[in-house]
């Protein structure tokens, strides 16, 4: 146990930096800050819940640029379309944290809250499921085909809708291989700012989506250039959150340390697999999450009631960060059998490249 | 990129992140931090360390000796107005409203009488317990800029440090081909 001055409790901090490591493990794989997963975790340390936030943002912000160095060096992210984006989500942001308040004073905050996420959430799962399940189809039946399968399959016609409106000014992405216009990354951006400033979240598993199947961005492309973004906008958030005393800064010191190892393999991890795999995790990470929030949304419903909802609700949260880690390292194992050419379960080479 | 260039940036940004991570825990451990976190008064009241008292009751209540203390140590609390600095040691501020309702605190024969450190409030389906602790203080803005540089620098020192490894290491990360 270790003593947060600034906190004022007594919290495991071994455990501060396994969820640092968690969280930053996912996170550097499918491109999100995981707000969703280490807040209420903070919470259960013992935080309290404006602490919990605001430790939460500023390690998001410093773990983000672990798990970018690292993409950048792996050629994952595309400056000009992050930076494009960045505008848009500010914007956007600011937007949504005005929403947020307006329904607070409404009185109906909670509810509204967490029925926006719980609908907000199913909507990407089963669309990014339902997607991935063709692109997996479309890879296998590719290979008996014999015809060469690149790193990046997706079958979805929205992208090619999107990148026909010729609005000027038209910004060329060219890491991406986009050209369209920048109005659609300002308002895709603005979209999805909105929500995360009314949600309360980074932002990033509604991001990567968006980038994937708006802007027609490759996934790994997607993750990398959302974490780039989450710098920008964790930092914006972190330093909100640190003016207000939000932030017990060696609370953050010790989940960054965690983040360092769990980013890296992360992001790392993201070498060895195809872009559908990570769409996978992201649409798993997000159907857990929404479980966790349907939870929580029924405890609040039945007037705090029934305590067993709560609890199952932090279950579902934290069981969720060492579910997605454990399909991480199953799929970077398998990628290093099959790319020896050992046996591996037979959805495995649809998922994995092999060098 | 060879071991050896590998190896001296591994070395370098293992040498500025602990730099950085040393610099952070004196700031913690010397207080210079916290005092920076409860910078000052964001209303007028009587500045408290509320640890001190966090068990009081309205049978057991606490007696806090006020005066004017550059530290507060213990059963002690010093009057303070909007804007003022707060004393050393000082983690919340018992609002002067709260003394005027008399309900969890009031003025006694010169001292503070705590009666209830603490008490649960409802808030639309949630209860949560609301202390004195954080209570009417202020953090200093530049702190907030300060967290925020810091830990963006620990970020791309700990990001560096980590591709520096895994040079030495032979690992190979070429990037990616995604067309």
């Amino acid at each position: 146990m270790f003593e947060f001055i600034i906190a004022g409790v007594e919290s495991p901090w071994l455990l501060l930096v396994l969820t640092g490591a968690t969280v930053g493990m996912v996170g550097g794989f499918i491109g999100v800050g995981g707000g969703y997963m280490v807040t209420p975790a903070l919470i259960v340390f013992g935080f309290p819940g404006y602490m919990a936030s605001g430790i939460d943002m500023t390690h998001i912000a410093g773990k983000s640029v672990v798990a970018t160095v690292r993409h950048r060096q792996l050629g994952n992210i595309d400056w000009v379309l992050g930076l494009a984006m960045v505008g848009g989500t500010m914007l956007g942001v600011e937007q949504g944290v005005r929403l947020l308040t307006w329904t607070k004073n409404m009185g109906l905050s909670g509810i509204i809250l967490l029925t926006t996420s719980v609908v907000v959430m199913i909507g990407l799962f089963v669309y990014t499921q339902l997607e991935t399940q063709a692109a997996t189809r479309q890879t296998k039946k590719m290979e008996k085909e014999g015809i060469a399968v690149g790193r990046e399959v997706n079958t979805s016609k929205l992208p090619a809708f999107f990148q026909r409106i010729s609005l000027y000014p038209i910004v060329r992405c060219r890491t991406a291989r986009i050209v369209m216009s920048m109005w659609v990354i300002v308002v895709v951006g603005a979209i999805t700012g909105v929500l995360s400033g009314f949600l309360g979240v980074g932002g990033g598993f509604i991001r990567v989506p968006a980038l994937v199947y708006i802007v027609g961005a490759s996934t790994h492309i997607a993750v990398g250039t959302d974490l780039l973004e989450i710098v920008v906008s964790g930092g914006y958030g972190a330093l909100r959150h640190s003016m207000m005393g939000n932030v017990d800064f060696v609370a953050v010191l010790f989940m960054i340390v965690g983040a360092m190892f769990g980013a890296q393999f992360g992001s790392i991890a993201t070498s060895y697999v195809r872009g559908p795999a990570i769409r996978y995790i992201l649409s798993y990470s997000l159907i857990l999450a929404t479980v966790g929030a349907f939870l929580r949304l029924a405890y609040m419903l039945t007037g705090s009631k029934y305590a067993v909802l709560s609890f199952f609700a932090v279950v579902f949260t934290l069981g969720e960060m060492f579910f997605l880690c454990f399909f991480i390292m199953s799929l970077v194992f398998f990628a290093l059998r099959y790319q020896k050419g050992k046996s591996v379960p037979e959805w495995i080479p649809s998922l994995v490249v092999k060098h | 990129m060879s071991k050896t260039t590998g190896a001296i940036k591994f070395v370098f940004w293992f040498a500025v992140s602990i730099g950085l991570f040393y610099y952070s825990w004196w700031s913690y451990s010397s207080g210079q931090m916290v005092s920076w976190y409860y910078y000052e008064a964001k209303t007028d009241g009587y500045a408290v360390h509320s640890a001190y008292f966090k068990n009081a009751t309205k049978e057991n209540p606490a007696m806090l000796q006020i005066g004017k203390f550059d530290k507060i140590e213990g059963l002690q609390a010093v009057e303070v107005k909007k804007g003022d600095r707060l004393p050393k040691n000082t983690d919340g501020i018992i609002d002067k409203k709260v003394i005027k309702d008399e309900k969890r605190a009031k003025l006694e024969g010169g001292m503070l009488k705590v009666m209830v450190a603490s008490e649960v409030k409802d808030a639309r389906g949630f209860k949560y317990k609301d202390t004195f602790k954080h209570k009417g203080i202020l953090t200093n803005p530049w702190a907030g800029a300060w967290n925020v540089v810091m830990v963006l620098i620990i970020g791309l020192a700990l990001g560096l440090m980590a591709e520096g490894f895994t040079d030495i290491m032979g690992l190979k990360l070429d990037k990616i081909v995604h067309h």
